[in-house]
């Protein structure tokens, strides 16, 4: 390996270029870094840079006009004895509680039964997949407009002439949550379906065939083949899953624009506590210290599911 | 054991039928291999035996009984597939216990079944690990356990050696061979390569096209081919096959060579003359040996050495005739060079011959043991 760079540069030039000095390895590695470089420095630039950014600015008291000031731990005391901070960690949890088992249970069953259809696949995986591709905004309105009371909404005018009382939906502090959730939870399921697909495909048919074989009813095969060898796809899915609803802000914000995370801030998620702490009242220092509570969560979450996955399946 | 029954088997696919009606019979305890070039309908016929494919037309009994509608499971049969089908996320242990899934056995008699297939096979020091620290041949080998540790009244088997290497390959071939020898289990295997089915079976059948074309032990396959596939199918190198037409010369029938004109009597009786028939003469290259001199009313064919393969056991020889290249076998340690003009003889007793048209076999003797 070494030797051989010497004599293919030996016709060529006199030893002690600097190319010449280097062994095949060491350029080998030089290259390397010389491509990494690109993405390492755009990386650092609009990623860790800012990142770091906001972990200094969280131990300040920066508001925008005067320059910022070192106030050590005090924001994170104050988000500490915030009850409005409690009440929108409990609502980041209810959506990620509620929505990553709903949404992976009925993607699954979608995917486990789209699996067998043959008839017009293509297209049903193409309708399923469509609400991913569309602008989260006009979905928001879209189902914002669904659940509207009578005589707009159309659920609501449904259950009127099914002699059903009307909902409040979005108006209610007990009801607005799972409202919001709805179209959340369908959007993503595209994405999900596709990837379950994809992994219900990679098991191999002759897996089935033995089971089959052995006796083994649909429901042992669902349960003690099929599932265990979804774990990584599961995994990844739970994981991808809950960064997402820990993250919900869009149809929140959507929803209901007139008062974002309301009525009585019953659906506000930690993203639109920090955009609003942020810049509604402009208290940048306290929406930093927010933001660094929402990245260690993230954070534990992503350090969990490296460990899932170095389990052996 | 079982006795298996395929009566006018039929397996279509929309428009295409993959099995054209089919006849065969296993007899108990009998080891049968169904062997054909890819697409001939042999993995197709045995996962209709499986019941892993719905029959078309015709019936599959097992020891008698219609199983058409009968769910895999209710068949008891076992099968080894190509890629072993054993479970990735749980041990070896509960890779053969799920051949006992439906039993009904107590937990300590499935735990010593498991032991005692194990034991049998070699992997009782594997039991507690995943398919993941296994080798190729050792996975097999779970295989084979899940499907033996149920004692099913027939094992199938779906080319279940193709995805190891040649040695392996060899290894487990006498591995099945002496686990039937030792069950007894009729077993039906599937194979591509003429190799294995000439090493195992008891009986082979040669399928092409959806059709059966020819069903026997395989020394009568080898010694009697009914028509040109299996002749060449059967045995390698394959078998040279020279065009031809029937003859008569001086008052006696025989054929004459489109290359280099030579006339040869074969042991066939060549009735109703026929002349002019197209026919191929086929000579297997172990026939035909490289000599110096010929024994008188020996089939003689000269020409020059192309290429030389020395296998250490034999030495093949690839002989340029005319236009024709014909493979022989140089005796002993002798090694021709390139080049070479050489001549190569087989006893006329050893030849076959075909009709050039329909492609069967004019009948032929039995050879006779010396």
């Amino acid at each position: 390996m070494r030797e051989a760079p010497a004599t293919a540069h030996g016709t060529e030039g006199k030893a002690g270029r600097l190319s010449d000095r280097l062994t095949l390895s060491t350029k080998r590695v030089l290259w390397a870094w010389l491509f990494l470089a690109v993405p390492v420095v755009f990386y650092g630039a609009i990623r860790f840079w800012p990142t770091a950014e906001a972990f200094w600015i969280s131990f300040t008291d920066w508001n925008l006009l005067r320059p910022a000031q070192f106030v050590g731990l005090d924001n994170y005391r104050r988000l500490l004895a915030d009850p409005l901070f409690w009440k929108v960690f409990a609502n980041t949890f209810l959506y990620l509680i509620l929505g990553t088992p709903v949404s992976l249970v009925l993607s699954f069953a979608i995917a486990y039964h789209l699996d067998r259809v043959r008839f017009l696949h293509g297209f049903l995986r193409a309708l399923y997949f469509l609400p991913f591709l569309t602008t989260a905004v006009a979905m928001a309105w879209v189902w914002r407009y669904f659940f509207q009371p009578v005589p707009i909404g159309p659920i609501n005018n449904l259950l009127a002439s099914l002699g059903l009382p009307a909902q409040p939906f979005l108006r209610s502090t007990v009801q607005a949550l799972p409202t919001i959730l709805v179209p959340a939870v369908w959007a993503g399921m595209g994405f999900q379906i596709i990837i379950f697909l994809a992994g219900l495909r990679a098991i191999p048919t002759s897996y089935y065939e033995a089971a089959r074989i052995d006796g083994l009813s649909e429901r042992a095969i669902l349960w003690r083949i099929t599932l265990p060898l979804l774990k990584p796809t599961l995994v990844f899915l739970v994981v991808f899953a809950s960064i997402g609803f820990l993250r919900i802000f869009d149809y929140v914000y959507n929803m209901n624009t007139n008062d974002p995370g309301g009525p009585l801030d019953s659906t506000k998620p930690l993203v639109i506590m920090i955009y609003q702490t942020a810049f509604k009242s402009y208290d940048i220092g306290y929406a930093s210290a927010q933001t660094v509570v929402l990245f260690l969560i993230l954070l534990v979450l992503s350090l969990l599911q490296l460990r899932l996955m170095r389990q052996p399946t | 054991m079982a006795t298996i029954a395929l009566e006018k088997l039929v397996k279509r696919y929309g428009p295409t039928t993959i099995v054209q009606g089919i006849d065969l019979t296993v007899a108990e305890g009998e080891f049968v291999v169904l062997v054909g070039p890819s697409g001939c309908g042999k993995s197709t016929t045995l996962r209709m035996i499986a019941g892993l494919e719905d029959v078309s037309d015709g019936l599959i009994r097992i020891d008698g009984r219609v199983v058409n509608q009968v769910e895999p499971k209710g068949r008891n049969i076992a099968m080894v597939f190509q890629n072993y089908a054993i479970y990735p996320h749980v041990t070896v242990a509960e890779n053969i216990g799920f051949g006992l899934y439906t039993s009904t056995l107590p937990k300590a008699e499935k735990q010593a079944r498991i032991q005692e297939v194990a034991r049998s096979l070699g992997l009782e020091a594997l039991l507690d690990r995943r398919p993941a620290q296994l080798s190729g041949g050792q996975r097999q080998r779970v295989a084979i356990g899940r499907a033996m540790v149920r004692n099913p009244s027939a094992f199938l088997f779906d080319e279940p050696l193709s995805n190891l290497d040649a040695q392996l390959r060899g290894q487990m071939r006498i591995e099945i061979k002496r686990l039937h020898q030792k069950l007894g289990a009729t077993s039906v295997f599937v194979t591509h390569d003429q190799v294995e089915a000439m090493t195992m079976a008891d009986r082979i059948v040669v399928m092409r096209e959806g059709r059966i074309l020819q069903i026997g032990a395989p020394m009568e396959l080898y010694e009697r081919p009914i028509d040109v596939f299996t002749a060449r199918f059967i045995g390698s190198p394959t078998m040279n096959l020279l065009p031809g037409a029937l003859a008569s010369r001086d008052g006696a029938d025989g054929v004459a060579l489109e290359d280099g004109g030579a006339f040869v009597r074969p042991p066939i009786a060549l009735t109703g003359g026929g002349g002019g028939t197209n026919v191929l003469l086929g000579v297997r290259p172990h026939d035909l040996v490289l000599t110096g001199s010929p024994d008188a009313g020996a089939f003689t064919l000269s020409g020059t050495v192309a290429v030389v393969e020395t296998l250490g056991t034999e030495t093949l020889v690839h002989v340029d005739i005319g236009r024709r290249s014909v493979i022989g076998l140089a005796p002993g340690r002798a090694v021709p060079v390139p080049g070479q003009r050489v001549t190569l003889a087989a006893d006329p007793a050893a030849l076959h011959l075909f009709d050039a048209a329909t492609e069967r076999a004019f009948p032929r003797p039995l050879l006779q043991q010396p």
